[in-house]
């Protein structure tokens, strides 16, 4: 590719070269939001955590829809890079808010 | 829509990956679980007429659990009552125990019942177990192996799959409105089935979410629970209420209990009632039964829990409609995967639904292919590469093997009457299915196309050949032949679309995986 054309595509220009590193982030820090999420619901007041009580439950099920969200458009981070970097902020962000309500076991 | 070109692309090269990658599997899953939709009935149609003497009235239930615990007390741990008895359930009382005692070992089921003299007669023999095997091969998409090995596999391709069905659905947002009516039946033959594959995929869309995330849950629930409870304290500090003090005095009769919860619950039609004993000895009482009005718990019954001593529903977290908003939730999800909610017409709509799906991945595949040929050709080849060929001969092998095997293993149940087990019908679904790819691959996809078409016709035709030969006794609801229809439904079917898969073979680009040159130059 030649500069000047490289010069005149938008600034990111996406593709599925980078799909490993996107992927992996999408997989794992999916997870880790996902879980995070049916922990810190229950903190803040709506349902809970265990099998035991239908509410509970609900949270389990949260977690598929919210892991399968994350996959399908971790694609649209700019690069794998950008993609850890995001997603690992989100997933602090979530479990830093466990932490501070005391809704982790550490 | 407006929808940047870089982006659908993206999408484009992510939804062909993860298709190829799950897209046999899922056809697998889809076809066995668009049977499943019948379970019941199919287990009924493949039962052999029992040799149980006739259920005893629901009044005289008491005599035969009284003399099924007298001589079998292990039976009071858990049994079953079945208020309306079938080919699939045909006694009035089953439970089951460990084989030779190891809590771990595979558990054999006894059947119990009253013979015309009033003495105990129990048999081991139980229904058909093809039903069920059909089931776990949709639920384990056609893998042969322990549930614990499969489940993570299976969880994985419907992870696939949901990108898969947001990637598909990020690349035909721009075309959206062009494309999705146009149905182009015309040279392109790689465009008439990709404006197949859209359509089917736009209208089955919220079916397709709905599949792909429960199917996530079902597969990694165990795990998903297993990591709440090392994260969060809170977990465990919901437990269950402990039990009130054991009531003393008789439990109610069965009918008895039938009656108080019918009164309780009207609309709610009791099938069975499980009896058992609690960790702390005492007797508890769940009530299995369906309301067409609403979803299901489990895939063909909601679930209440019933006082034995007074027939008080205790327990209605899986009531149809009797559940708080969390556990309606939660039921919706089973239900919307399960088809269980409004009767016949649904079972018969997700039935399409199931089959539509498996075209739809059908489909995707063939695309795939023939993608890749027209890529592999920009790039130089003249002639398809082997992984190509391989894949090919797949789309071709899997799908089909996998109707033919299902059909053979169906239609085997007749014949095999009271001698088949779950192995013989594992083994005979699987020596059809291996069969029919080995032959796909030595064959190669354009003959093997036709080959393998005309002998799923003829797997599936073996259904009614079979009740032709079991005879009207297998037939205790008439209704039954819908599933003999259905099988002939399905082979003249195929047997329509042995014709244009020979002329695509002989006239079309002879570059392609689905051209065969012997018959080409035949036909010149």
């Amino acid at each position: 590719m030649t500069e000047a054309r490289a010069a005149k595509a938008p600034p990111r220009k996406l593709s599925s070269k980078d799909w490993f590193g996107k992927a992996s982030a999408g997989l794992l820090l999916g997870l880790a939001i996902a879980l995070g999420v049916s922990g810190l619901l229950p903190r803040l007041g709506v349902g809970t955590v265990g099998y035991n009580a239908t509410s509970g439950q609900f949270m389990m099920w949260l977690i598929a829809p919210v892991w399968a969200g994350v996959l399908s458009f971790c694609f649209l981070f700019g690069s794998g890079l950008r993609a850890w970097v995001g997603l690992g902020l989100a997933a602090a962000a979530v479990w830093g808010g466990l932490l501070v309500l005391g809704g982790v076991r550490l | 829509m407006k929808v940047r070109t870089d982006i659908v692309r993206m999408y484009i090269d992510i939804h062909g990956w993860v298709g190829i990658v799950s897209g046999l599997a899922l056809f697998i899953a889809f076809f066995a679980g668009a049977i499943t939709m019948f379970e019941e009935p199919l287990q009924r149609w493949a039962s052999p007429p029992t040799r149980l003497a006739p259920p005893p009235a629901i009044e005289q239930t008491p005599l035969l659990v009284a003399k099924v615990l007298e001589a079998h007390p292990q039976a009071a741990r858990s049994h079953d009552i079945i208020l309306n008895t079938s080919a699939a359930a045909p006694a009035r009382v089953m439970w089951s125990d460990p084989r030779g005692g190891d809590e771990h070992a595979e558990r054999l089921t006894h059947y119990a019942s009253l013979t015309a003299d009033g003495s105990l007669q129990v048999i081991e023999r139980g229904p058909s177990p093809v039903a069920q095997f059909i089931d776990v091969l949709h639920q384990q998409v056609g893998l042969p192996l322990e549930h614990e090995q499969a489940m993570p596999i299976m969880g994985a391709i419907a992870l696939l799959y949901a990108i898969a069905i947001v990637s598909g659905v990020v690349a035909l947002l721009p075309s959206l409105v062009k494309d999705l009516f146009a149905l182009r039946f015309g040279h392109n033959v790689k465009r008439m089935w990709l404006d197949v594959h859209n359509l089917l995929g736009v209208f089955s869309l919220p079916f397709h979410l709905i599949m792909a995330l429960t199917s996530v849950v079902f597969a990694f629930h165990d795990q998903f629970y297993d990591l709440q409870a090392k994260a969060f304290p809170a977990f465990h500090a919901d437990a269950q209420a402990a039990p009130g003090p054991a009531p003393t005095g008789q439990p109610l009769p069965p009918a008895e209990i039938v009656r108080r919860v019918k009164a309780a619950a009207p609309g709610f039609e009791p099938v069975a009632m499980t009896y058992g004993r609690s960790r702390d000895g005492v007797a508890t009482l769940r009530v299995r039964g369906t309301d067409p009005r609403y979803g299901l718990r489990s895939p063909t019954a909601g679930i209440v829990s019933v006082d034995p001593y007074s027939g008080r529903l205790v327990g209605t977290d899986y009531m149809p409609g009797m559940q708080d908003g969390w556990s309606a939730a939660i039921t919706s999800f089973f239900a919307l995967h399960f088809g269980n909610f409004g009767g016949p017409a649904v079972r018969w709509a997700y039935f399409f639904l199931g089959l539509a799906g498996a075209a739809l991945f059908y489909t995707g595949n063939l695309l795939w292919v023939e993608s890749r040929r027209k890529r592999e050709r920009k790039a130089g080849a003249v002639s398809q590469t082997r992984s190509t060929r391989v894949l090919a001969s797949l789309t071709v092998g899997v799908p089909l093997g996998c109707v033919a095997g299902i059909a053979a293993t169906l239609a085997a149940a007749k014949p095999m009457a009271d001698q088949a087990t779950a192995g013989f019908h594992s083994a005979i679904y699987y020596l059809v299915f291996l069969a029919f790819v080995a032959w796909s691959l030595v064959r190669g996809a354009p003959k093997a196309g036709v080959e393998l078409t005309a002998a799923t016709a003829l797997s599936l035709m073996l259904i009614p050949a079979a009740s032709l030969a079991a005879g009207p006794s297998w037939f205790g609801d008439g209704a039954l032949v819908l599933v003999d229809l259905v099988a002939v439904a399905l082979a003249a079917a195929l047997v329509a679309a042995i014709g244009p898969t020979r002329r695509r073979i002989r006239t079309g680009p002879t570059d392609s995986v689905w051209s065969d040159p012997s018959s080409q130059a035949g036909a010149a």
